[in-house]
């Protein structure tokens, strides 16, 4: 790390420690952004961030306390411990919160670039976007609104904590976003899409980003020239992997998050339907797994240990459609007699850690997508979506179209519109009966605690059919 | 800290900007999280940083500085790549100062307020009171400092500090209840209000049935009044209109909600979103946005409103406008008289996740949490759960029938972003719809 601020990360928790503290971490964070968004064909702006600082969490007799700040004086950083430790003190808990066990480890570990990001000129970036968008435009379509972002950030960590634990890392990020507003016919379509990675500039080659805009403009134009409104009632329908990586998301990824389940975010984003001692709970058919892996190389939210210094691994959420496991950190292992499995994130050095999903996705089979749609007599193909939401027990679901054809007799017929998925989560996994092997994920942004923490998550999956669901 | 404001100013003009603005802040915070009854971690900060916007040539930066002891080395490396930027055609500047700024300060009380868990204790007590089974919420003091200059000659200090809490009360899984408590003042602060309120609601909430589709009328509690006009307000942000977030582009001068609903904006007035000044330094005011349903403008800062050919509203955030606080004129109803009002409808007190299947339309869904009643003949008859809020936006607000005479600031995490002082309101013809098993 060019910016090493060890000393000043172990001085830290060795203050602690002195203060009293039981368990005693910190962690520098230096965040470089770049940013920019291209509004109509405008750049408004160009967001530049060079973030930096030091977050400290004790824990003092049963009792958390966390603080930060981006001062790097020794003098502050002493000033930061001392509120932690007071504030913990200051929190008269009945109950006594404990961390499971973990090994101390001593690791580094950064995520290779073929070309740096850091090395990429800002105008090489913007004329990247501005080449997207000239494409787009050359279309010749009513797009009365289109914006484009596309931002890198490039984080650097030295994580340190009382057990011994020393960790240091570099994760360079990549995303692009778009907003597109399509018009024909009278009619309006709009859509949002997110992509990610970790890795060099050589990121933006792997999207085809000019290639993925202008096949979803077509396809709004389609769908507003061609479209029918979307059949209602009971049919089987194809969902692709978008839609897959949503379901997977919020119906799967959320309801196991530990804490979830336990109460801590009952008054933020809400609880689970699924109850502590839920592993084994039907909620999918047999072929249905999901999983949460941080460990996928080059994801948006690869990491190798997460931000309590426990190492990654693959999570299975629903094994053969069943609760298999939850996402866990360390003091939820602890209250649920188990081990932490590497799911504590902070979306920077001022927040604490909490649970979190990283790329969340159903496992791939072996259907070939033609192989779905011939066995389907009538339903609905549904590509991706526009606007979804779920209940905070993470149970009612609905997920509206955005691309969205037609299936009759096993063929691919004209694109429907107004598609509407609106499911509880054993109705839509249990109907699950066929997983393809084209998985494709896309980068989200997930949001939780308070102050709330959007975190970089990636979704996806193969395309999935679904037997007999109701739609409209 | 004000001197470092006009030195990074003075030195990025140096360096060739036409256009420079330092807003440096200092952030003392504090936060306590609780869950199941009790205290699960304490937040405070310390923290500076300078939010600073350069222009250099119609390229446009913007930046947070947090090594403030290397400001001029970072106003250095931040010129230099504005000018490797692109130029942004519609840029029209910052606005001319110096200005006038009222004279407010916070109160010293919630300044010295270095502890929080009484006020915890209190929510919480107030729902166990009730009959709640677990409670889960959030305390804030919120305090940060300003220190605002502008190359136009805006020069501006502003303490802000206010008191926040938020608290979900549980009876069960699907039967709960949510308060928030929001104060400028120390003794306006009122956490076991918040507390009984989420009790209240819980115990109501008790055994709830499955609910059923169709349009009813329905009575929004000010927690979820105030999500449907922080969505109102949020996209008249001209920014908003202009990148396709708004179903409002266009409709200045024509009807957007029902002659009952007056909205304005007020950054100036008492609420915990109080400010002195926008982002390039103009005193903040009061907005008439919606006058008895009409659209009289959108939320602007200077490049705004050059391309919409209006005046800047005084609600410049580093790039896009955005409300500093939201205020819906009360009406002439008691609560009671509307809920007498409602034959056959619903009362929901709280949602979250609301999304837009067209911005541009205004067709959106939400769900509803926490209490979910049906009422006949203005009594709770039957506590409903696992149903959605599925409508249009505009038709909602032109559906609007009565408000009530006493609003309520609200302000709620994710989604009522701002704060907003909403409230109750009965609305007509509200589509609810329901998942299938």
């Amino acid at each position: 790390m060019e910016d090493d601020r060890s000393e000043l990360v172990d001085f830290a928790v060795d203050y602690a420690t002195k203060r009293g503290a039981s368990y005693a971490e910190a962690r520098y964070e230096r965040h470089d952004q770049e940013s920019f968004i291209l509004k109509n064909g405008v750049l408004d702006a160009l967001y530049i961030g060079d973030d930096r600082g030091i977050g400290v969490r004790v824990l003092v007799d049963g009792a958390l306390g966390f603080t930060a700040t981006n001062s790097l004086a020794k003098p502050d950083v002493r000033g930061i411990v001392d509120d932690a430790v007071k504030i913990a003190k200051a929190s008269r808990r009945k109950s006594r919160i404990v961390f499971a066990h973990e090994d101390a480890i001593t690791m580094n570990w950064a995520v290779p670039e073929q070309k740096k990001l850091a090395d990429v000129p800002v105008e090489d970036k913007i004329a990247e976007i501005r080449s997207v968008d000239a494409d787009l435009t050359a279309l010749g379509f009513k797009i009365p609104a289109r914006t484009f972002q596309l931002s890198n950030n490039r984080i650097s960590k030295y994580f340190a904590n009382s057990e011994g634990s020393r960790i240091r890392s570099y994760s360079p990020r990549l995303r692009a976003l778009y907003f597109l507003t399509v018009m024909a016919e009278g009619g309006v379509e709009q859509t949002h899409r997110n992509y990610g990675w970790s890795g060099g500039w050589e990121g933006v080659r792997m999207w085809d980003l000019s290639k993925r805009v202008l096949d979803e403009a077509r396809s709004m134009q389609r769908s507003l020239t061609e479209g029918k409104k979307s059949p209602e009632g009971k049919m089987d329908l194809v969902a692709g992997p978008q839609v897959a990586g949503i379901a997977s998301h919020e119906s799967c990824g959320h309801p196991t998050e530990a804490d979830r389940v336990l109460g801590r975010e009952a008054s933020q984003a809400g609880k689970s339907f699924i109850p502590p001692d839920g592993a084994g709970m039907r909620v999918g058919s047999e072929v249905v797994n999901v999983v949460d892996d941080p460990t996928v190389e080059h994801s948006i939210a690869y990491y190798a240990t997460d931000d309590e210094g426990v190492k990654a691994r693959r999570r299975y959420l629903y094994k053969e459609g069943r609760v298999a496991e939850f996402l866990h950190n360390r003091e939820t292992a602890a209250a649920l007699g188990t081990r932490s499995n590497g799911a504590s994130r902070a979306v920077n050095y001022n927040v604490e850690a909490i649970v979190r999903m990283a790329n969340t996705f159903v496992e791939p089979k072996d259907y070939a997508v033609d192989e779905m749609l011939e066995d389907v007599k009538f339903g609905v193909y549904m590509k991706s979506f526009m606007e979804w939401n779920i209940d905070d027990k993470r149970y009612n679901a609905k997920y509206a179209g955005r691309e969205a054809y037609l299936i009759e007799n096993g063929e691919v017929k004209h694109p429907v519109r107004g598609t509407v998925i609106e499911l509880t989560t054993p109705a839509f996994w249990s109907a699950v009966d066929a997983v393809g092997k084209d998985l494709e994920c896309e980068a989200g942004f997930c949001g939780k605690s308070d102050p709330g923490q959007a975190l970089d998550a990636s979704m996806g999956g193969p395309t999935i059919r679904l037997r007999n669901v109701y739609l409209r | 800290m004000e001197d470092i404001a006009s030195r990074i100013v003075e030195k990025a003009i140096s360096l060739g900007c036409q256009d420079a603005v330092a807003d440096v802040v200092a952030n003392r915070s504090y936060q306590i999280r609780f869950a199941r009854n009790e205290p699960v971690i304490s937040n405070r900060w310390r923290e500076s940083s300078a939010s600073v916007f350069f222009v250099y040539r119609k390229r446009v930066l913007a930046s947070d500085i947090k090594d403030l002891s290397r400001a001029d080395e970072a106003v250095e490396r931040l010129v230099k790549i504005a000018k490797g930027s692109q130029e942004n055609p519609d840029y029209a500047g910052i606005a001319k100062g110096p200005f006038k700024y009222a004279r407010t300060r916070p109160d010293p009380k919630v300044v010295a307020l270095d502890e929080g868990g009484k006020y915890v204790e209190a929510a919480i007590g107030g729902a166990l009171d009730e009959g709640a089974k677990e409670c889960a919420g959030s305390f804030w003091k919120y305090e940060d400092e300003h220190f605002l200059s502008t190359s136009n000659g805006a020069e501006s200090h502003d303490h802000r500090a206010s008191l926040y809490l938020s608290i979900r009360a549980l009876v069960a899984l699907e039967s709960s209840g949510h308060g928030v408590a929001a104060a400028t003042k120390l003794s306006r602060f009122d956490p076991a209000k918040a507390g009984h309120k989420a009790g209240r609601i819980a115990v109501l909430a008790r055994d709830p049935k499955p609910g059923k589709p169709g349009r009813y009328p329905v009575i929004f509690d000010p927690l979820i009044f105030g999500s449907l006009s922080d969505q109102v307000g949020g996209r008249l942000s001209a920014w908003a209109v202009l990148a396709g977030f708004s179903p409002f582009g266009k409709k200045v001068g024509k009807a957007v909600a029902s002659s009952q609903f007056t909205l304005y904006e007020d950054g100036s007035a008492d609420s915990i979103g109080r400010k002195r000044f926008d982002a390039e330094g103009v005193p903040t005011r009061r907005n008439v946005l919606v006058n008895k349903g009409v659209l009289k403008t959108y939320l602007h800062n200077t490049t705004t409103a050059k391309k919409f050919k209006a005046r800047t509203t005084g609600n410049a955030g580093l790039v896009s406008p955005e409300p500093h606080a939201l205020f819906v004129k009360p009406g002439d109803w008691t609560k009671d008289e509307i809920f007498s009002e409602v034959k056959d409808g619903l009362w929901l007190t709280n949602t979250w996740y609301t999304r837009f299947q067209s911005y541009v339309t205004g067709d959106f869904s939400t769900i509803p949490r926490d209490g979910i009643f049906h009422i006949r003949k203005g009594e709770v008859v039957e506590t409903w759960k696992d149903v959605r809020l599925t409508d249009n936006l505009l038709r909602m607000m032109k559906n609007i029938e009565a408000l009530s005479n006493k609003p309520e600031q609200m302000m709620w995490w994710a989604e009522v972003s701002i704060p907003n002082f909403v409230p109750y309101a009965l609305i007509k013809d509200v589509g609810i719809t329901k998942s299938a098993e």
